[in-house]
């Protein structure tokens, strides 16, 4: 079986309703996925963790040495432009310059945002 | 013998992916549990209060009253939505290598428990009644709950519950030596050295973590022990096999024992208070009874947290009645279980309860000790 359909099972075998604690339901999923992105974080940290040991052992130095070997001047621009990209990404919501219109909210009568 | 901390061939086959999942979950649950919802008190009093009698023009004062407060405070809102997701991560996490590794799961189960040389035994009855709240519900969120019986071979709800259990008891601070049967049986070495049992129930055993235990504890008693899940006793059965103790499992509801009457020196259920209702707890208290022999003991083990200093604290702590699937969790905090056992045949002198330190880790246990006369 697959991870997928292993975790579609899963998922699917739950019951009940789920109670609310934020009273908003869209920012309650939002902090479901965050606090899911967050574990998969900690996941892929000890993917890295594993590979630096790893190629530190094939360097023969220490995973420390490894972690605090500092990029050249060129490789540090290469990294804050390639983390400028990944901000983005993630982040994109806050640049998008399309205003937001027809939400229930304002359909129920509130100004907009 | 421990119980969490063991390598079984029922245990799925985790990657290290699965493991850092899980790792990472317990140490999520742990921060939350240490440092984030010891606050919920201090938000009930700085937030939740404040905005309650603006509201209602009085304090709070019923339990219902005290939640509407808590819940007006969004510190407490966030950290209860919190506390929901990881919960509800918990069983992706231990349930996606369970489903992925069934086949071979199954396999050994079956193996096990039909092997020549087996030493315990399964017994299922597909009539047993069902406690209410139970096969309808998913006590914890375990999907698909704790009777999940798909087939002749379904283990799912005693893989879920032993691998769950671990993840959520690790992230509530438990230590990987601790173990409810340990903290059973360090009480009976203080209170009650004497005693040697020769025949054992245990109500309400779950996957057999205890019941196993139980087994190598006193390897020259008989141990038997009862579920209303047979996905549940499957998984014990073949677990108790593997681990090489012999326990008889039964089929069986705590309120409708069909053992006769005396017929054991000591019966125990762990963590069961908490998952039954009033009625159903009163019926197995004195089924309990009944089957103990005179001099026997009865001793019922749950989590500490009957004594809470105020009622603000008993009503933060009722947080999974609503959110994790614990529907009689307030039936177990606030009834009078010394009454209850009294009404079951124990007299006074021979009732005790007691808060005990867990074997390893934070928290405590709580023990209802009868003896019978």
């Amino acid at each position: 079986m697959s991870n997928v359909d292993a975790l579609m099972d899963v998922i699917a075998s739950a019951r009940g309703a789920r109670p609310a604690s934020l009273s908003c339901p869209e920012a309650e999923d939002g902090m479901t996925i965050s606090i899911a992105l967050l574990v998969e974080l900690a996941v892929a940290n000890d993917r890295i963790d594993r590979l630096e040991r790893m190629v530190a052992e094939l360097r023969g130095m220490t995973p420390e040495a490894l972690r605090e070997t500092a990029p050249t001047p060129a490789e540090a621009e290469e990294r804050r432009d390639a983390n400028e990209a990944l901000i983005v990404r993630v982040l994109h919501i806050l640049f998008d310059p399309r205003k937001r219109i027809d939400g229930p909210a304002e359909r129920a009568g509130a100004p907009p945002a | 013998m421990k119980v969490r901390d063991l390598d079984h061939e029922l245990l799925p086959r985790v990657t290290q992916e699965d493991s850092s999942r899980q790792s990472a979950i317990v140490a999520l649950r742990r921060l939350l549990n240490r440092h984030v919802r010891p606050h919920n008190i201090d938000h009930y009093e700085r937030e939740g209060e404040p905005a309650f009698v603006a509201r209602h023009g009085r304090k709070p004062q019923s339990p219902a009253d005290v939640e509407t407060a808590l819940f007006a405070s969004a510190s407490y809102r966030r950290w209860s939505a919190v506390n929901r997701a990881v919960q509800e991560i918990i069983w992706l996490s231990v349930g996606e290598p369970i489903y992925r590794d069934q086949p071979r799961m199954r396999a050994a189960a079956r193996r096990l428990a039909d092997a020549p040389d087996r030493k315990g035994a399964l017994h299922l009855d597909p009539d047993v009644i069902q406690p209410p709240g139970m096969a309808d519900n998913d006590v914890h969120l375990q999907p698909g709950g704790y009777t999940m019986d798909r087939d002749a071979d379904d283990i799912i709800a005693g893989s879920l519950y032993e691998a769950g259990g671990n993840v959520y008891s690790f992230g509530q601070g438990a230590g990987k030596a601790d173990s409810k049967a340990g903290a059973v049986q360090r009480f009976l070495a203080e209170h009650h050295p004497d005693v040697r049992p020769a025949r054992i129930l245990e109500i309400g055993c779950s996957a057999g973590a205890a019941s196993a235990a139980w087994a190598a504890c006193w390897p020259e008693a008989e141990v038997h022990a009862i579920d209303v899940g047979a996905g549940m006793l499957r998984y014990a059965h073949a677990r108790a096999e593997a681990l090489g103790v012999p326990v008889i499992f039964h089929q069986m509801n705590g309120a409708h024992l069909t053992f006769p009457d005396g017929s054991f020196d000591l019966v125990i259920s762990h963590n069961l208070l908490h998952e039954i209702g009033r009625g159903e707890r009163k019926a197995m208290f004195r089924e309990a009874a009944r089957v103990a022999r005179p001099g026997g003991l009865v001793i019922h083990q749950d989590i500490a947290l009957r004594a809470q200093p105020s009622l603000v604290h008993a009503v933060e702590k009722r947080w999974d009645t609503r959110f994790n699937g614990e529907v009689y969790w307030t039936d177990y905090t606030d009834d009078d279980l010394v009454a209850d056992m009294r009404a079951a045949g124990f007299d006074d002198g021979s009732l005790s309860e007691h808060d005990v330190p867990a074997i390893q880790g934070w928290g405590a246990w709580y023990i209802l000790c009868g003896v019978r006369r």
